[in-house]
């Protein structure tokens, strides 16, 4: 058996999808609007406090540049939807280098080394080691360590002019101080990188794990379900063949076999009628999902309810039943998973009949709503008692009084009808007195067909 | 007792084919078999048979329906009606409304595995041509 394993995302071993990262990106846009207003308001504080200390209108162009910047990355993040995660991260990567380099002009343009939100450099090397990995992190880590470095010495050196912040100490112009502060900012950085990316790799690690299992669980739930279909028929198959063996016995030697046997041959081709049952409910049962993966299709309800009471008219009649139906004088279409809705169906009409007494009917019905369309079958049977009604849906329950009644059932035709509902997305209910009769209600949505129901022609 | 009829069965499941034509030989008809598609399309050519029963899984889980549309698409057997056998409904994947998709499905019956001797004797009699 061929199994389709599902392709391997290249950006697997990243913690973020294109679209979550473009959410990230929005929301640095936004913080780089606060960084904007920010240096203004410092920048214009600042000369109101000691007029003539900055260089007023050398920052206020540095933030009007990253005003401009962001305008084009806000419009770019409006007009190109996130759909490859590489784009993405390459676009991070250019707007940091851009954020780097006009930190290091306003630091430059407000005291240089004596400007404490020299931090802000720390800020982006952390952002790129939650974002990249461990190469890329030290390329941005190294990168601010170039500027920064090159600013201080610039200005140590006379090369770049050197603007006094406040009230920065004649101390600040000393070599030992600028290689301290220097030396320690190195540090820092190199360290955030180190640790932020070592640690990023380990999360890497485990999320990869976590795909890689995710993906194994779902090529061996594919391969349960293939082995489940092969094992169904496999034992259906020889069953079958017994059961037909033995009922061809019994009809060709109707009239020469003795009672006693005849009665065995019976109750062998009733055990194993029972067996047939339980294999096809199983089947059922276990296959949901792989029902709703057929593409939904246009039913006719009408057509769908009255072939499925049709097959059980036989049965109906043996027991003295009578099966009436009340169906929409419209064509009820609807786009839905045919094959799901039968076995509802069939599996309610089929305990209907079962369960009633002889001389009783069971009434089908179904209406049509614009939202949903309600189905109910109605039986003047054995009912439940209450305490069994949230049971009679599980797996293999039984109700003592169907057991004493038939030994026929399975166990699993409300499960089947309660798994295969809710997996329509629908509800099923129950209302039912002992000795008077049981009503299922399923009420199933109509997604997908959005085409009001057709007049009949 | 009809002698002159003659119904192919072709399955692979021994025992079933056995049981079948005990059912239909009891029934005056002569039953012959094919345990593989392909033999089965000889045989069928050769024979000429009346009707013929097929399964759906054999050596592959479409067999059948490779056969079937075989025998429609050949001059020499596209007028010979055909019963369908399949153990699960489903078994492929797709479920085969009779109803529906007997217009994609090139046979007259399509039949749930078990059969009771009663009803594939009443549906043989149905779908078998009546006699020139």
């Amino acid at each position: 058996m061929a199994h389709r394993s599902p392709p391997a995302p290249d950006d697997a071993s990243h913690f973020v999808s294109a679209a979550s990262l473009r959410r990230r990106l929005e929301w640095f846009d936004r913080l780089r609007w606060v960084a904007v207003v920010c240096v203004v308001v410092a920048t214009l504080v600042a000369d109101g406090v000691l007029p003539g200390s900055l260089p007023v209108g050398r920052l206020l162009a540095a933030a009007a540049v990253l005003a401009v910047l962001n305008a084009v990355y806000t419009v770019r993040n409006l007009r190109v939807p996130p759909t490859d995660l590489r784009v993405e991260l390459r676009h991070v990567k250019l707007q940091m280098v851009g954020d780097l380099f006009l930190l290091t002009v306003m630091l430059n343009f407000s005291g240089g080394i004596e400007n404490p939100l020299l931090f802000m450099y720390l800020i982006h090397v952390i952002i790129a080691s939650l974002l990249f990995k461990g190469r890329e992190v030290f390329q941005i880590a190294w990168l601010a360590i170039f500027l920064l470095t090159a600013d201080v010495a610039g200005e140590h050196l006379g090369l770049l002019a050197h603007h006094h912040l406040l009230s920065a100490s004649p101390a600040t112009h000393q070599l030992p101080f600028i290689l301290l502060t220097l030396g320690s900012f190195w540090l820092v950085l190199l360290f955030a990188a180190y640790i932020g990316s070592s640690i990023m790799k380990h999360n890497r690690a485990i999320k990869d794990e976590l795909v890689q299992r995710q993906r194994e669980l779902v090529v061996a739930d594919r391969a349960k379900l293939d082995f489940f279909r092969f094992v169904t028929h496999e034992i259906k198959s020889p069953v079958a063949t017994a059961q037909s063996a033995v009922q061809a016995a019994l009809e060709l030697g109707e009239d020469d076999l003795p009672d006693q046997v005849k009665d065995l041959l019976g109750r062998a081709v009733g055990r194993l009628n029972l067996a047939i049952e339980m294999v096809k409910d199983l089947a059922d049962f276990t296959r949901g999902g792989d029902l709703k993966r057929v593409e939904p299709a246009e039913i006719d309800l009408n057509v769908l309810i009255a072939r499925i009471v049709d097959g059980q008219l036989d049965e109906a009649a043996r027991r003295n039943v009578t099966i009436n139906m009340s169906l929409p004088s419209i064509q009820p279409h609807v786009v839905g998973h045919a094959g799901m809705l039968e076995k509802i169906v069939r599996n309610l009409v089929s305990n209907a009949v079962r369960y009633s007494e002889p001389g009783g009917r069971v009434d089908v019905g179904l209406d049509l709503a614009p939202r949903e369309y309600v189905l109910k079958v109605a039986d003047q049977g054995i009912g439940i008692a209450p305490e069994d009604q949230e049971k009679i849906f599980d797996e293999f329950y039984r109700t003592r009084l169907a057991q004493d009644m038939s030994n026929l059932g399975t166990g699993l035709g409300l499960a089947i009808v309660r798994k295969f509902t809710e997996e329509l997305g629908g509800t099923v209910t129950l209302e039912s007195e002992p000795g008077r009769g049981s009503t299922f209600t399923v009420t199933i949505p109509r997604t997908g067909d959005t085409n009001p129901p057709r007049e009949e022609p | 007792m009809e002698t002159d009829r003659t119904i192919l069965v072709i399955d692979d499941d021994i025992d079933l084919v056995e049981v079948i034509r005990m059912t239909l030989e009891n029934e005056g008809y002569r039953v012959i078999d094919a345990q593989t598609g392909e033999r089965g399309l000889a045989t069928a050519k050769r024979e000429q048979p009346d009707l013929i029963l097929l399964d759906v899984m054999m050596g592959t889980v479409d067999e059948g329906f490779q056969v079937a549309y075989e025998l429609r698409g050949d001059e020499a057997t596209r007028e010979i009606p055909i019963l369908m056998l399949t153990a699960v409904t489903d078994q492929t994947g797709f479920d085969f409304d009779p109803g529906k998709d007997q217009e994609y499905l090139p046979v007259n019956e399509f039949l749930e595995k078990p059969v009771s001797p009663r009803k594939l004797i009443d549906l043989v009699r149905k779908h078998l041509p009546a006699k020139a």
